[in-house]
C-alpha cells in the first residue's frame, strides 16, 4: 500500500510520499502519456485506465495499480490455500465428493482453459466440506472450488 | 501464382501472410469469428468472411465452413498459418478434394508426421537418431505403465497427436506416473481428439534446436539452419534465436544433412520444420516434424534473408527453388521474443482483457509481427500470445542488448503481459553466456514475482499527476474553496498488483 498525497497548481504538482515532498512540473502529451520534469530529471510515463486497474508504463516496465478509497479501507481477504480458481474455463472433473477426505496436494478440481489443464490441488489434509462444480460447469477466475474442513481445525493444534 | 488466397487463421500470422500475398500481387481473403470482427488481419484483408460463432471447432476450426466459403469466393489456394488447421490432415485432404491448394504438404505427408509414434519409427529408417522410449499402439493403462517402468525415470509422457506442450508431462517418479497418464490422456482428447499417448526416456540437459526445411514439389530439399528454442515455459517457447550458442560448424552440417534426409524420406514438400532434442554431449534426436509454417521463423528470415511466406507460396502454385544449400549463408544473430498476455508471476496463466493501449518499439532492424491494437479484446477463445517482436544484429551479445532495450519501449497496456519477464531472462548471466537449456525458466525463474521491487517513486509520482490531471477540475476549485482540507490531501492511495 501507498500513501501518496497531491496538489495541483496549474501544471506545478506537489507530492507527498513517505515524508519527502516532490514538487514537479507536468504534462500530458498525449492521452495518458505524461512527461514530467522532477528538478533536472525528466520522467515519462504512460498510463492507461481500465475496468478496475490503472496500467502505469514507466522505464521499460509495467505496473498494474489499484486506487484505494479512504471509505473503503477494508483490507482483502487473504484467500486461503488455492482453492480459487486461477482461471476462468470449463470444469473437467470434480475429484472429490462432499465428506471425503483429502491429503494435501490432492487433486480436487481439474479446470479447462485455453486447451490447458489447471489442477486445484488441497492445500492442506482435511475433510472436503462443500463443492460448488460438477463436470462441463463454467467456472470464472476467483470463484471458489470448494471447501475443506482443515484437519489441524478439529484437533486444535493451530 | 495464385490469384486469390485464404487465409484460415488470426491473430498475427494471418497479418504477416496477408501482407506476404499482397506484396505478390495476389488477393487476400480473411475469415474471421464474431469476436474478431474488427481484428487488424480482417481490416488488412482485401475481403472478409464472418464465420460466426467465436467457439473455434464452429469457426476457425471449421472444415466444412471454410471450404465452403472458400469455395464461393473461389479462392484458388488456402494458407492455414499455424496452429488451428494447419496440421490437420483432414483439412488439407477437403482442400484437395474440392480442387483448392492447400498451401502445406500433402495431407498423407501431415497424417504420417502428425503420429508422432509412426513419424519416429520412419525417420529412424533414414538412420536419423531417434529417442529410446515406447511408441506402442496398445494404449491401456497397464501396457503403458508396464512401459513406462521399464523406460525408467524421469521419463515424459506426450500426447501422439499433440504440439505446444498439450498433452505433456513430466514424470519423476513411478508413483505420479498414472495420474500422470490419465491427466495426459485427457488433455490430448479435448485438444486434439485423440487420446493416444507415447513414453520416452527423459534427456538430462536437453536443448531444443530445430533446422527449417523448404522442400519444392521437383525433388529439391534444403535446410535454412538451425533455431535455438531452449527458453520455453509450460513446453511453449517464449525466446527463440539463430544462430545457436551451443553450434558448432560440424554439428551444424551432421544435423543439417539429418534435417534433409527426414524431410526427403518421408516425401516432404513446402515450408517444414525438423525439431532435434541435443543432450550436453552433442548428441542429437529426432523429436518431431512441424508441417507447417513456425511461430518464430521470422529469425531465419532475417539471418537468410530469405522470405518464408512467399517461398510457400510459390512452391505451393509448382514453382522451383532457386537456391542451392551451398549459396545459402548466415548473416549475423537474431532473437525473438512472443509477447504474451499472462502473467508469469502466476503460474503463467493468460490475462484476458481490454488492450488500453499498445505503442510498439521502432527502429533499424526490429521487426514487430502483431496482430492486436489499441482497444483490441483480448478473449478467452485463442492462444493468448498477442505479438512476436524479433531483432537482428551482428552478434548475439548486441541481439541480446537491443531486445532488451525495444523490450523497455514495448507499451501494452491493460492486460497482464510477460515483457517484464522476458527481459529478466534475456538479463540472467546464464542466458547471457549461452547456457541454456529447456529448464532454464524452472531452474532460474521458479518463484519469480513481478512485484518483488515493489512500486518505483517515478511511478508514484506519474500516478499521482494522472490522477490529478483526470478528476474533474471543476470540482477540485470548489472542494479547494469550500474546504482548506480539500480532499486532494488524500487523493492518491495505491495498491500494487491485484
Amino acid at each position: 500500500m501507498y500513501n501518496v498525497t497531491v496538489e495541483r497548481r496549474e501544471n506545478q504538482f506537489f507530492i507527498t510520499y513517505d515524508n519527502n515532498e516532490y514538487t514537479v512540473i507536468a504534462t500530458e502529451l498525449k492521452p495518458g502519456q505524461l512527461s514530467i520534469q522532477l528538478g533536472d530529471r525528466l520522467i515519462k510515463s504512460i498510463i492507461s485506465q481500465g475496468d478496475d486497474n490503472k496500467f502505469v508504463f514507466i522505464d521499460g516496465s509495467i505496473f498494474k495499480v489499484k486506487r484505494i478509497e479512504l471509505t473503503g479501507r477494508k483490507t482483502t481477504e487473504k484467500k486461503e490455500g488455492n482453492l480459487h480458481s486461477p482461471i476462468s474455463g470449463t470444469v473437467v472433473s470434480c475429484k472429490v465428493k462432499e465428506g471425503s477426505p483429502v491429503k494435501k496436494d490432492d487433486v480436487i478440481l481439474i479446470i479447462e482453459a485455453m486447451k490447458m489443464e489447471y489442477l486445484i490441488r488441497a492445500p492442506y489434509d482435511g475433510v472436503i466440506k462443500k463443492t460448488y462444480f460438477k463436470e462441463k460447469d463454467q467456472i470464472e477466475i476467483g470463484q471458489l472450488t470448494a471447501e475443506i474442513q482443515k484437519k489441524e481445525d478439529e484437533d486444535g493444534n493451530h | 501464382m495464385f490469384k486469390k488466397v485464404l487465409i484460415a487463421n488470426r491473430g498475427e500470422i494471418a497479418v504477416r501472410i496477408i501482407k506476404a500475398c499482397q506484396e505478390m500481387g495476389i488477393r487476400t481473403v480473411a475469415v474471421y469469428s464474431e469476436v474478431d470482427k474488427n481484428a487488424p488481419h480482417v481490416q488488412i484483408a482485401d475481403e472478409s468472411i464472418n464465420l460466426g460463432d467465436p467457439t473455434p471447432s464452429e469457426s476457425y476450426l471449421n472444415i466444412a465452413k471454410i471450404i465452403e466459403n472458400a469455395t464461393k469466393v473461389h479462392a484458388e489456394a488456402i494458407h492455414p498459418g499455424y496452429g488451428f488447421l494447419a496440421e490437420n490432415p483432414d483439412f488439407a485432404k477437403a482442400c484437395t478434394d474440392t480442387g483448392i491448394t492447400f498451401i502445406g504438404p500433402t495431407p498423407e505427408v501431415i497424417r504420417l508426421m502428425g503420429d508422432k509414434i509412426e513419424a519416429k519409427k520412419t525417420i529412424a529408417h533414414a538412420d536419423v537418431p531417434v529417442i529410446p522410449g515406447y511408441n506402442g499402439v496398445r494404449q491401456d493403462l497397464s501396457t503403458l505403465l508396464k512401459e513406462g517402468k521399464k523406460i525408467g525415470f524421469p521419463l515424459l509422457v506426450k500426447a501422439t497427436a499433440g504440439g505446444g506442450g498439450k498433452g505433456m508431462r513430466i514424470v519423476h517418479a513411478e508413483s505420479e506416473l498414472e495420474q500422470s497418464i490419465e491427466s495426459a490422456k485427457r488433455e490430448a482428447k479435448s485438444a486434439f481428439g485423440n487420446d493416444s499417448v507415447f513414453l520416452e526416456q527423459y534427456i538430462d540437459k536437453p536443448r531444443h534446436i530445430e533446422f527449417q526445411i523448404l522442400a519444392d514439389q521437383h525433388g529439391q530439399v534444403i535446410h535454412l539452419f538451425e533455431r535455438e528454442c531452449s527458453i520455453q515455459r509450460r513446453h511453449q517457447k517464449i525466446i527463440e534465436e539463430t544462430p545457436s550458442p551451443m553450434m558448432t560448424p560440424k554439428l551444424r552440417e551432421t544435423m543439417g544433412k539429418a534435417a534433409v534426409a527426414a524431410a526427403t524420406t518421408v516425401g516432404y514438400t513446402n515450408a517444414g520444420t525438423i525439431e532435434f532434442m541435443v543432450d550436453g554431449k552433442q548428441n542429437f534426436y529426432f523429436m518431431e516434424m512441424n508441417t507447417r509454417l513456425q511461430v518464430e521463423h521470422p529469425i531465419t528470415e532475417a539471418t537468410t534473408g530469405i522470405d518464408l511466406v512467399k517461398w510457400q507460396l510459390r512452391i505451393a502454385s509448382g514453382m522451383e527453388l532457386t537456391m542451392k544449400q551451398k549459396d545459402l549463408t548466415q548473416r549475423g544473430h537474431a532473437l525473438e521474443c512472443r509477447i504474451y498476455a499472462e502473467d508469469p508471476s502466476n503460474g503463467f496463466l493468460p490475462s484476458i482483457g481490454t488492450l488500453e493501449k499498445v505503442d510498439l518499439p521502432n527502429g533499424p532492424n526490429i521487426r514487430n509481427d502483431t496482430g492486436v491494437e489499441t482497444h483490441f479484446h483480448v478473449s478467452p477463445y485463442y492462444d493468448p500470445m498477442l505479438a512476436k517482436l524479433t531483432v537482428n544484429t551482428e552478434n548475439r551479445e548486441e541481439s541480446i542488448n537491443k531486445m532488451i532495450w525495444a523490450l523497455s519501449h514495448y507499451v501494452v497496456l491493460g492486460v497482464t503481459t510477460n515483457i517484464s519477464f522476458l527481459k529478466k531472462v534475456l538479463d540472467h548471466s546464464e542466458f547471457r553466456k549461452g547456457n541454456i537449456t529447456t529448464h532454464f525458466i524452472n531452474d532460474y525463474f521458479h518463484d519469480w514475482l513481478v512485484t518483488k521491487e515493489g512500486l518505483p517513486l517515478d511511478a508514484l509520482i506519474a500516478l499521482a499527476v494522472y490522477d490529478s490531471l483526470h478528476t474533474q477540475r471543476q470540482e477540485v476549485v470548489r472542494y479547494k474553496e469550500a474546504d482548506p482540507h480539500s480532499p486532494w490531501q488524500h487523493v492518491g492511495r495505491w495498491r500494487m498488483g491485484v
